[in-house]
């Protein structure tokens, strides 16, 4: 019995001493039972380390957000024009010349649908204590299929060719501010652009359709000088606009240096209005372009030079260029509303024509469409969307675009 | 007394059943009869030591913003469980720790106490300061000056359209969240003559346009004042921020811990303080309150390293988000709200977010975009999600609704005044409207549980206690109030209920005959009857120690 008494307080003894091996001494008080727990971690302490996600947004955020608008060398992303496709180059920017009031800006790029360009650009945004703006550019634009599907309001689809245009331009311009929303000015620009055969493999070139006749234009070669005045007042708010106005006059007088044959007037009024409602999360934006250009006695207008409506900035329902005169009228309106923050959705109804005289220019027999888009956006632009048009007589559109709208 | 030979054990330790105790020993954990007590004789405690350890080798966590939005809106960071904050003591109160020191919620404060904050000094001049170096972080134009002293201090200006927007944000949120109880950096108001400004010869700025350091230029300094607001003397007005002693070691996050800072053991969405701060983000709009905007730094003290967390950025409060008055949205909905974005989208904008239809009053541009009329606390919400907010309870909400209810009217007017506005219509509005929205809060949140508050046992068994509701003025007095007392087992922390419920009106009672000659711990659940507050019928237990001046509080449970 007493053997046995003495194996029972042996085993609770051995239980007792295996659990206080076990288990640290049980804590008196609370601040003991807290200090066991933070010995506890201090054990097991390791660095923090971060996740892969958590580095690549280190990345993009700390570095990769330099690299679109980084100063020195630059990717130069985006599209060359209207139809160019994605462009892509190089670029090299310098932001602090002359005491930092002049931008040095050069690039050069190609495109999917091999277009080409190249620019050098110095521009003074703030001289005068914001007053006076100043640039000067030399550029080279080789396009080599642009769409042309004839002149006038009854062009037809079944006629789509294409013709290739390369150009040299230098030029300079400088702006003034009377005011802090308005700026006006005017400049000079040379260029000489070049025609040629159509490269868009899937229509025929120009000149298979067209003669200098139905293409003013086609098959010379014509430098110009144009000379350039510009009236513009901005008051949206924010520039990706909630609301405010933005209107602006360009005229230009492209005159023939080369033939004395091609030398014409052209101006472009341009009027924006956006007003908001519901917090500014709803905007109506509404827009109205009007081009029109006229000749002096014997002097013609060439194609390539005139206003066109048709593609992703103007008449959507319609594919790029569709249509082409000397004068031309669009209206545009939208609906615009905030999905998410950065997120907008718009319903959009376009009407255009281009008249081949400027009493044509009225709101009869317009061309339209329909339609709705996506757009991801900032304050202060759109950084891309689509938009899907419809209800034209040349069907449907889809259109994905890295840029805004008006 | 028995003897044990060496045989005996050998004989012993042969049986399989001795084994298999001891091998039950080891992983069974300790005896049941040691397991922790409801209350140690230290409870409650009002300290917190977590600079017990050295975190002196703490690496620094610095997240970006996108990735902190990006975890935080589309992952459940933290968390996510309905559970009573783990660092609040027994009575239901947060210690003192690095995060908090309890200030008006558990001492008085004077007016002069509220609005001086942290300040060290009244104001401060800036003769003799140099331009040290630029600012790269942050939406707010500034840069960096020293004091003779070698000090740093952060200089901020406002934006022009809105001047003395941002700053006054600043200097309020600082007070308040300051009196509150979090730890916050120095900011003072000054004015700057531009052409005062000495650029040190060693200044850097990380250059805007390509993330590299080099030299501070004058035309660094000509951009941040180009996008500041100035004065009609030529001046700017500018918020001086003394930067934090010690090393910086980048944000807290509002979820887990920091695995190699031993002191840190509380899961951040768990902690009181990172949960009720949700109530005060509320009611100061404090819709930037995120892990980005927050602060650790490493200080040392007795040879060992610990690390204070910091509230800061209060730029973005109120009706300031910095650069611009806050949007319609701010306090409404996350950046991205799922729901309302889907619906939007279904509808093709034919759904109006109700925040869409809220009437922002015509007030100076100073004050930005507030009001305090739509507003409600319960639906206000931060930019995007914060697992510590998400976690909050009603007993959460309780403990910081209560510190609102501490912040007078004339403290509200004086943290206002604090802030200088020019206009005297901004300072009156500005101080209506907090103090509309504190009453909100307070009717919002005192009333979600058993506001029963303050109990007193006294020896000869009278107990009486306050209603924190009524006596913010957040609600009527209750209709009656239920008592059900108890016996309390404090080593295996379990309840007796002791007689019937009382019902009394007012907020008194009285211990049954005998309770109180039966135990060392002793205890009474209070509940609450209003046709308005059905939150009230929550019980709050109160648990009492005999000690040699009575009974003493010792636990409070609520919810």
């Amino acid at each position: 019995m007493t053997r046995r008494r003495i194996e029972i307080t042996v085993m609770l003894l051995m239980w007792l001493a295996a659990a206080s091996v076990a288990f640290p001494q049980e804590p008196g008080t609370r601040a003991q039972a807290d200090r066991q727990r933070r010995e506890e971690k201090n054990r097991n302490a390791k660095p923090y380390e971060p996740n892969g996600f958590e580095r690549a947004m280190h990345f993009v955020e700390e570095r990769g957000m330099f690299i679109g608008g980084r100063e020195g060398l630059y990717p130069k992303l985006g599209s060359l024009a209207t139809g160019s496709g994605f462009a892509y180059g190089a670029g090299y920017r310098d932001r602090d010349l002359f005491d930092n009031t002049g931008i040095l800006d050069v690039w050069a790029a190609t495109s999917t649908r091999l277009y080409w360009a190249t620019e050098a650009r110095l521009t003074f945004p703030k001289l005068a204590n914001k007053r006076l703006m100043v640039e000067t550019w030399a550029a080279h634009r080789d396009y080599p299929q642009e769409d042309f599907f004839g002149l006038g309001p009854d062009s037809a689809r079944a006629n789509q060719t294409s013709y290739a245009i390369r150009s040299d331009l230098f030029g300079a311009r400088a702006g003034v501010r009377p005011l802090p929303l308005v700026m006006a000015g005017g400049g000079l620009e040379y260029l000489n652009p070049r025609l040629g055969e159509g490269k868009d493999s899937r229509v025929p070139s120009i000149g298979t359709l067209f003669t200098p006749s139905t293409a003013p234009g086609l098959g010379e070669s014509v430098d110009y000088l144009r000379s350039m005045a510009f009236f513009e007042v901005d008051y949206r708010q924010p520039k990706n606009p909630r609301r405010g106005g933005w209107y602006r006059v360009d005229f230009s007088r492209y005159d023939d240096r080369t033939t004395g044959r091609y030398t014409f007037n052209r101006v472009d009024t341009d009027l924006r209005q956006f007003v908001g409602f519901l917090a500014g999360r709803r905007v109506i934006a509404a827009r109205l372009f009007v081009s029109t250009s006229d000749t002096g006695a014997g002097q013609v207008m060439p194609f390539y030079a005139m206003p066109t409506l048709g593609g992703n900035d103007s008449l959507r329902g319609f594919r790029e260029y569709r249509f082409r005169g000397p004068h031309a009228i669009l209206t545009q309106t939208e609906y615009r509303y905030e999905i998410w923050s950065g997120l907008d959705g718009a319903l959009f109804y376009d009407a255009g024509k281009v008249a081949d005289a400027r009493s044509d220019l009225n709101f009869k027999d317009l061309e339209s469409d329909y339609g709705f888009g996506f757009r991801f956006n900032t304050d202060n632009a759109i950084v891309f969307r689509v938009d899907a048009g419809f209800g034209s007589r040349d069907g449907k559109h889809l259109y994905i675009v890295f840029g805004g709208i008006f | 007394m028995a003897n044990i030979s060496t045989s005996s054990l050998a004989a012993f330790f042969k049986r399989p059943a001795a084994a298999a105790v001891c091998a039950f020993g080891l992983l069974a954990g300790p005896p049941l009869w040691s397991a922790a007590p409801g209350f140690y004789p230290d409870d409650p405690i009002w300290t917190d030591d977590d600079r017990a350890f050295d975190a002196s080798k703490v690496v620094a966590i610095e997240d970006t913003n996108g990735y902190d939005f990006v975890v935080n809106t589309f992952s459940d960071t933290g968390e996510r469980r309905d559970v009573r904050a783990l660092n609040v003591n027994t009575v239901d109160e947060v210690p003192d720790s690095s995060w908090f020191t309890n200030r008006i919620g558990r001492r008085d404060m004077t007016v002069a106490d509220v609005v001086k904050g942290p300040d060290r000094v009244e104001r401060v001049s800036l003769d003799g300061w140099v331009v040290s170096a630029g600012k790269s972080t942050g939406v707010q134009p500034g840069f960096r000056m020293t004091d003779p002293g070698g000090q740093l201090h952060q200089i901020e200006v406002d934006p022009p359209p809105n001047p003395e927007l941002a700053s006054s944000a600043e200097i309020i949120g600082t007070a308040f969240y300051h009196a509150i109880g979090y730890n916050t950096v120095e900011v003072h108001l000054a004015d700057i003559d531009r052409a005062a400004l000495v650029i040190s010869e060693r200044a850097t700025i990380r250059d805007p346009l390509n993330g590299k350091r080099r030299p501070l230029k004058t035309l660094d300094l000509d951009a941040v004042f180009e996008r500041a607001a100035r004065r009609p003397d030529g001046r700017y007005r500018v918020l001086v921020s003394r930067f934090a002693s010690g090393k910086p070691l980048g944000n807290f996050r509002y979820y887990g811990t920091r695995p190699d800072d031993p002191n840190d053991i509380v899961l951040h969405e768990h902690r009181r303080e990172l949960r009720g701060a949700r109530v005060f983000g509320a009611w100061l709009n404090h819709d930037d309150s995120r892990g980005i905007n927050s602060l650790d730094m490493l200080e040392t003290s007795n040879g060992r390293g610990w690390i204070k967390h910091y509230m800061f950025d209060f730029g973005s409060i109120l009706g300031s988000a910095t650069i611009f008055g806050q949007r319609d949205r701010a306090g409404y909905e996350y950046i991205f709200e799922h729901r309302a974005g889907w619906l939007t989208l279904a509808t093709l904008g034919l759904y109006v977010r109700p925040w869409m239809l809220v009437d922002y009053p015509d007030v100076p541009r100073s004050v930005g975009k507030f009001e305090a009329d739509a507003f409600d606390p319960l639906k206000w919400k931060p930019e995007y999600p914060n697992p510590a907010f998400d976690n909050m309870r009603p007993d959460d909400a309780f403990w910081a609704a209560r510190i609102v209810a501490r912040f007078t009217d004339a403290m509200i007017g004086a943290v206002v005044q604090k802030a200088q506005y020019s206009d005297p219509r901004a300072t009156q509005f500005m101080t209506q409207a907090l103090i509309t929205r504190r009453d909100k809060v307070l009717a919002a949140w005192l009333n979600q549980v058993c506001p029963a508050v303050d109990p007193v046992l006294a020896s000869d068994g009278a107990l009486t206690f306050t209603n924190a509701a009524v006596t913010a003025r957040a609600a009527t007095p209750a209709e009656s109030y239920q008592l059900q007392w108890f016996r309390f087992d404090n080593a295996t922390a379990t309840r007796t209920p002791v007689a019937d419920g009382e019902t009394v009106s007012t907020p008194t009672g009285r211990a049954p005959a005998g309770l109180l000659n039966s135990g060392e711990y002793v205890g009474v659940e209070v509940t609450a009857r209003h046709s308005q507050y059905p939150g009230w019928a929550k019980p709050a237990a109160f648990f009492f120690r005999r000690g040699p001046a009575g009974w003493t509080l010792v636990g409070v449970e609520r919810g």
